[in-house]
């Protein structure tokens, strides 16, 4: 994985509030998941990484190049989605876009072009004629997703992407963000509170807390259980299964009516699975390995003190 | 979706020279104060008054030539346009028997007190409208509506930003002020019986080019500065025209109280109107006997300048520091 993002030792201090604490992290290609609970300085690292404030102390690279002395190269080669709900005032839908694109230097009439392109996309119509005080919540959400990307950025920074819009476009907006990312290639970094979307759309997961990384690792490493376990869903009778199964020395836990945890690697317990199925007379629906949710793992990262694991 | 949906693409054309960025922000600004009906308006007539005037030098022409009758009911009509020491300085020379010994000289005090007047009468009465309506919501409303951080995740600086918006009334000014000024000089000229006459009025270009910045530089910068201090246009609109109208009224209040020019109090400087004019006057090489020391009028000007346009980087600084 190459380090698209580079920071070492970064600080930031608003005043005496420390937002960034010697901040060290690298992020790759694929999406990422940016967390943290409210103050833990996503904000701000976005802003230095845009280079729109100044670290106080430490540096940091952005696709190769230095966030305090090349922003403007980085901000060339960058989209971002901010979260507030920001427009500009007076312009239609395609305005924004070509303006947002002559701001990146496209000429007029190609960013005209590239604008229309960009809102098919984005699944908007003709309401892209209308002025952008009239849109609705969600149509904005779109419009500024739109601005992120009309430049063609190497790397977008999506702040709250799919916050405002309903299921239908939140599922739209997620399959954009795959598609960029899978099919096109970009590296994309998804700022966000909704946890169920980071678990449908990111590879990676790095969560601030106190303005320092609590955790920066693979989404599916981060929700392997530390102590192995499976999950079976079954159909007939729980309490004769359970016990055929405590009968083979496996040690196990009713979840639900239909359901049980059986602790064990799944080499090692999958043949007493079926050995107690047999015995027991019951269907086996589905066998899954445990997987730790990722609202437990956030909790658990805002929770400990940084760098707890080192 | 529409049939013709390419998807995304990716896009590898040549991109433009980030220098002419701002041209785009002051795109936006010029389209957007254009739709106002009453600027139209404003910008249709504000070429007229520097063409009536043209007129003017074409009588002056014709009663130089025309002896004194002419010179006579030249001076009537003149009075309406000119007052004071210099009607008197240039009616004295069109009825002196040595007019010919020293036309040019006349001439040139003739032609700057002219563009004076146009200036001060009609140039800066549009002036304060046009900028009213115009600079108000240019920083006000991205302020209102955010859009810094659309401006600034892009590939602009600050300074950009400004010069964006401040080309924006910039331009519609140059169109009050500089224009109908030029459109005085040349109208002037082809009036005149002699073309030589350029020889002699060379300079009076270059001053309209100074005379007119002098007043749009001070303007824009205190203009978009109100702008940038609140996120309701109407306020900044407010103390905009406050700022002129309270600074008249004071001039006029103190000069009231005055005796004569040398007693006159600085507080008459509060008059940002009487200001612009005043060294306007000494610019153009006119008012010689009624102006003021011009120094601490321009430092006035250049302080304020200075000033608002170190508070409006401040505050359109502000929204990235927190």
């Amino acid at each position: 994985m190459s380090a698209l993002i580079e920071l070492d030792n970064l600080t930031k201090d608003y005043g005496s509030f420390r937002a960034l604490d010697h901040l060290s992290l690298e992020i790759g290609d694929g999406i990422t998941g940016l967390l943290g609970p409210n103050g833990a300085g996503k904000t701000t690292l976005i802003k230095v990484l845009l280079g729109l404030v100044s670290g106080t102390s430490g540096n940091g690279r952005v696709l190769g190049y230095d966030i305090e002395r090349q922003s403007r190269e980085i901000r060339a080669r960058v989209g971002y989605m901010p979260e507030d709900d920001c427009y500009m005032h007076g312009l239609s839908g395609i305005e924004c876009l070509q303006v947002a694109a002559q701001l990146s230097g496209f000429p007029a009439t190609e960013a005209l072009r590239r604008g229309h392109e960009i809102l098919d996309f984005c699944g908007m119509g003709q309401e892209r004629y209308r002025n952008v005080e009239t849109f609705s919540t969600g149509m904005r959400q779109k419009l500024r997703f739109g601005m992120s990307i009309v430049h063609d950025p190497a790397l977008l920074i999506l702040d709250e992407p799919t916050s405002g819009l309903d299921p239908e476009e939140r599922e739209s907006m997620l399959n954009r963000i795959r598609l960029l990312a899978r099919q096109i290639g970009k590296a994309v970094i998804v700022c966000t509170h909704i946890l169920p979307d980071v678990q449908v759309v990111c590879d990676d997961v790095v969560i601030l807390a106190g303005g320092q990384v609590t955790v920066c690792q693979e989404l599916d490493e981060l929700q392997k259980s530390p102590d192995p376990s499976l999950t079976v869903r079954i159909h007939g009778s729980i309490d004769r299964f359970l016990e055929c199964l405590r009968r083979s020395q496996v040690r196990a836990e009713p979840l639900s009516d239909q359901s049980v945890c059986a602790w064990g690697t799944e080499e090692s317990v999958s043949p007493l699975l079926w050995q107690a199925a047999v015995q027991s007379d019951v269907a086996i629906r589905s066998v899954s390995p445990s997987r730790t949710s990722l609202e437990d793992v956030f909790l658990k990262a805002v929770r400990k003190p940084p760098h707890a694991d080192s | 979706m529409p049939i013709h949906s390419l998807g995304y693409r990716e896009w590898s054309g040549p991109l433009e020279s980030t220098s002419s960025r701002w041209t785009v922000i002051a795109g936006i600004g010029i389209r957007r104060a254009w739709q106002n009906m009453w600027l139209r308006r404003i910008m249709f007539f504000a070429g007229v008054p520097g063409v009536v005037m043209g007129f003017l030098i074409f009588g002056y022409e014709r009663a130089a030539e025309g002896g004194n009758s002419a010179a006579f009911m030249f001076s009537n009509l003149l009075q309406v346009f000119i007052q004071g020491p210099n009607h008197e300085a240039i009616i004295g020379g069109i009825m002196s028997p040595e007019i010919h010994q020293n036309l040019h000289e006349q001439r040139h005090l003739f032609w700057s007190s002219l563009l004076l007047t146009l200036y001060q009468r009609s140039q800066a009465m549009m002036l304060i409208p046009v900028v009213g309506m115009i600079a108000p919501p240019l920083i006000s409303q991205d302020m209102r509506s955010r859009a810094f951080l659309l401006y600034f995740s892009r590939p602009i600086s600050r300074v950009q930003y400004v010069l964006g918006k401040a080309a924006t009334v910039v331009l519609y000014l140059l169109l009050i002020s500089f224009l109908p000024g030029i459109l005085l000089y040349l109208t002037g000229v082809l009036l005149s019986p002699d073309i030589s006459i350029v020889l002699h009025t060379w300079d009076i270009p270059l001053r309209i080019v100074v005379v007119s910045l002098v007043m749009i530089i001070p303007t824009t910068a205190l203009a978009l500065m109100l702008s940038s201090l609140t996120t309701e246009s109407r306020f900044a609109s407010f103390a905009w025209f406050s700022v002129w109208i309270f600074g008249v009224f004071s001039y006029w209040v103190i000069a009231s109280f005055s005796g004569s020019i040398s007693d006159r109090s600085p507080l008459e400087m509060l008059s940002l109107y009487h200001v612009i004019y005043e060294v306007q006057g000494w610019l153009l090489d006119v008012n010689q006997e009624t102006v003021v020391d011009p120094g601490p009028r321009l430092a006035l000007l250049v302080m304020l300048t200075l000033v608002s346009l170190a508070i409006l980087f401040r505050r359109v600084s502000a929204p990235m520091r927190v």
